[in-house]
């Protein structure tokens, strides 16, 4: 029964995506818009740039490594015809079908056979349809990819093995299409989890993965597919995993997020300013395993408060491991309690998603909180 | 009525084999498709008979053999005429694999080792297929497949200091006795989640079909773990993707207590093979030869055709589970003696005496040195230290990462003041 519930809602999603993409999303977009999209500006460094959306810049990375490393491949779910997000677009008429393919649907499967892969020299690059789906594989990434290297004294690993899967609200996806598990995976030695903000970040940091010798998980914020615009450099480039980044520089407050969420932070920081004239400093995450733990330290020290916000549930949350350590590493500089808004401890709701996500209104009480602690 | 039916059909079949334009007579053409189904993804005819296939009315694959239990050609077409020399060998990792299994289970019973499992009664299946692949080929295994690297040349040496995890063990200490590994031998190491290096060696095996190498992909697990969905995964993409892997299960009858009667209810696990489109053979594990034979079969196959094959070699486990494993608690004493007086050794041994390949002295002088070789690699692995802590923080990643660092270091300041509350005498040094 769960697994054709499973298949009902696949069906159903595909259709959605492949009859006027665009504009069904785009509305749906605008209609669950709980953050306006702040668009990177990319270092001049970097070359020419053009205007892509998130969908183009993974497709590009993704089209750049097919390119240039002859031993990458690409598969997973419906990935062959352009995949139901459309990031592997056109990929396989360009590289062929031995190197962008369909799979059969077993999210274990998937991921195992991108661990073979990866072992025996190929560089493997997984695609999980929606974060939601990636459990099956649990066993896969915990047991086997994450302990690969180690379990085997270096003798083998798979670190040319990296799993992108769309991840996060997108204003109408209920239970399993919502989903943000980057907490299960931040407990997991031996892998990384990686987020990025938009397009310009999202080249930079999947091509790191690509690239990195461990296995590596890349969310990336369905709601941010279409919505999400901004100009790429059409080059090669890289940003680097592991460390933070700060958007906004700030005295009073420290907000840290992550995804979508940094958006939302942007936007509280504006409210605080202007209506309760705080001074926030925001940053971006980007990395969570392993985490950049003396960026964020280093802004408290400053701030002497903090405020962690995501979308997943609160208990256990990502935040709960960054509050510790924040106590840990800033106790003398803290000036109130970490505050953590997140989602609440339930499944993620269909009709109630309002109510239930993170949203700016619910930061701005956070640091209410925190500035009259 | 289906009768008529039926004639009805035949007549418009008749019809409709006539050069005549579809699109002229409608009804022909409809009719013309509905005589076969159109559905995607079958390759069957319709039925207008209500029949249900059942598994119990079929007669199971039979077990291919090449010699019989007092180790006899029984047909000579079968022969793989293996040299001399190379019998000898499979002979000798065979008993060789025996011997280091009783010194090590009973340094297990001793408390010198943590744990161990034997190989008793599926030495053959070791041998005889690893003897028919290629030394490239990459086997992964699942934890009672140590003959496959015997035959490939890993050393008593390597195997004991992977169960003493001591400073040479390659495996650095890190894992459980017995889960072996090597790179050289292109050998992965093993770990312990059951089925979930079947999936993976579909993907290796893709691997070497995009590099054209020539080489194959062998898969080693139990009847037990086939019941994993990872196996389900495995033969599927394997099939799909048209990937040169042979998938060799060693079905022994146990999954430490359960019997198979409780593991599946199907004609074992080869049956399964066609279901997913797979190449199929089933063979008698005790017999050296036949295993060989298929295995060999096997990997023309995958490397000419790039199709996965599966391999069902019947056997018993004769020895217990593990050593955390009584068995006698769910079988009966008469069970064991009765396959284990129909072991691959004696089958072999009995076919090389029949060659006058080998006599009961070879076999007293060889069983001494086994005994003698394995004492003294034991007696080494003991008195090696184990390796430094810091093997505990290296290879979780490939460089270790700040917050990993920064543990390691809490770990040697910790041990600087509460040293003498540690075993750091029987480790090496942390430089």
């Amino acid at each position: 029964m769960a697994a054709s519930a499973k298949t009902i809602l696949r069906g159903f999603r595909r259709c959605g995506v492949l009859k006027g993409a665009s504009r069904v999303t785009s509305l749906n977009i605008a209609r669950a818009a709980h953050f306006t999209y702040v668009p990177d500006t990319p270092p001049t460094a970097y070359g020419d740039t053009t205007r892509m959306n998130l969908v183009q810049a993974i497709n590009n990375t993704l089209d750049l490594t097919l390119a240039t490393d002859p031993t990458a491949v690409l598969f997973g779910e419906d990935v062959a015809f352009g995949g139901v997000f459309r990031c592997s677009n056109e990929l396989r008429d360009r590289y062929g079908t031995d190197r962008v393919f369909n799979t059969p649907l077993s999210e274990q499967g998937i991921v195992a056979f991108g661990i073979g892969l990866a072992t025996a020299g190929s560089n493997a690059i997984a695609e999980i349809q929606f974060a939601d789906y990636i459990f099956p594989a649990f066993d896969q990434i915990t047991n086997e990819a994450a302990k690969f290297r180690y379990r085997t004294g270096n003798l083998f690993d798979c670190g040319k093995l990296t799993i992108r899967t769309p991840c996060g609200a997108v204003g109408h996806g209920a239970l399993y299409h919502s989903q943000s598990p980057e907490a299960f995976f931040a407990h997991i030695p031996g892998i990384k989890v990686v987020i990025p903000r938009g397009p310009f970040q999202a080249k930079g940091l999947l091509m790191s993965c690509i690239r990195d010798d461990n296995p590596c998980i890349f969310f990336e914020p369905k709601i941010l597919y279409r919505g999400a615009v901004e100009e790429v450099p059409t080059k090669d480039y890289t940003l680097p995993l592991s460390q933070a980044e700060v958007l906004l520089e700030g005295g009073d407050v420290t907000l840290v997020g992550w995804g979508t969420q940094v958006h939302v932070l942007l936007e509280v920081a504006k409210i605080a300013q202007e209506t309760l004239g705080v001074s926030c400093e925001v940053i971006d995450l980007r990395t969570i395993l392993p985490w950049d733990t003396e960026t964020i330290a280093k802004s408290v020290v400053k701030t002497g408060r903090l405020l962690v916000a995501h979308e997943a549930p609160h208990t256990m949350g990502f935040a709960a491991e960054i509050a510790a350590t924040v106590q840990s590493e800033c106790f003398l500089n803290l000036e109130a309690p970490v505050e953590r808004v997140c989602g609440y401890d339930t499944p993620f709701p269909h009709v109630f998603e309002p109510f239930y996500i993170p949203d700016k209104w619910k930061c701005v009480e956070g640091i209410k909180k925190l500035v009259n602690y | 009525m289906a009768a008529k039916l039926g004639n009805t059909l035949r007549l418009l079949r008749c019809v409709a084999r006539r050069p005549v334009s579809c699109r002229r007579i409608f009804t022909t053409s409809y009719l013309r498709c509905e005589e076969r189904p159109q559905f995607s993804g079958l390759k069957s005819d319709f039925t207008y008979k209500l029949s249900i296939l059942d598994p119990d009315n079929e007669a199971g694959i039979p077990v291919y053999r090449v010699m019989n239990s007092h180790g006899e050609m029984t047909q000579d077409s079968e022969d793989p005429k293996i040299d001399k020399e190379t019998v000898l060998k499979m002979y000798r990792d065979m008993t060789l694999l025996n011997s280091m299994d009783k010194i090590l289970y009973e340094s297990q019973r001793q408390g010198r080792i943590s744990f161990y499992m034997t190989n008793y009664g599926e030495e053959a299946t070791h041998i005889g297929s690893a003897a028919a692949l290629h030394l490239e080929d990459l086997v992964f295994g699942q934890y009672r497949e140590a003959g496959v690297l015997m035959w490939r040349g890993f050393s008593l040496d390597q195997f004991i200091n992977q169960c003493y995890g001591n400073v040479e063990d390659m495996g650095k200490g890190r894992q459980m006795p017995v889960h072996y590994g090597s790179r050289d031998l292109h050998y992965v190491t093993i770990s312990s989640p059951l089925a979930t290096q079947m999936p993976q060696a579909s993907g290796a095996a893709y691997a070497f079909k995009l590099k054209q190498n020539g080489k194959c992909v062998i898969c080693y697990f139990g009847d037990g773990a086939a019941s994993e969905g990872d196996a389900h995964a495995a033969f599927n993409f394997a099939a799909t993707l048209d990937c040169p892997v042979i998938f060799f299960c060693r079905n022994n009858g146990y999954a430490i207590s359960t019997p198979t009667s409780e593991q599946y209810r199907g004609d074992g696990i080869a049956s399964r093979g066609s279901g997913y489109g797979m190449l199929t053979m089933r063979v008698d594990g005790n017999d050296v030869f036949a295993v060989y034979n298929v295995t060999k079969q096997a990997r023309e196959i995958c490397v000419k055709q790039n199709r996965p094959v599966l391999i069902e070699a019947m056997t018993y486990r004769v020895g217990h589970h593990s050593t955390s494993d009584d068995s006698s608690m769910y079988r009966e004493k008469g069970e064991v003696v009765k396959f284990d007086t129909n072991n691959p050794i004696g089958r072999l041994r009995g076919y090389m005496a029949r060659q006058g390949w080998w006599d009961d002295e070879d076999e007293n002088k060889w069983r001494e040195q086994c005994k003698k070789n394995v004492m003294e690699a034991f007696g080494k692995a003991e008195k090696r230290k184990k390796p430094s802590p810091v093997e505990l923080f290296e290879d979780v990643y490939d460089e270790i990462p700040i917050h990993l660092q920064k543990q390691m270091d809490s770990l040697k300041e910790h041990l600087s003041k509460n040293g003498d509350k540690y075993p750091v005498q029987s480790h090496e040094v942390w430089s």
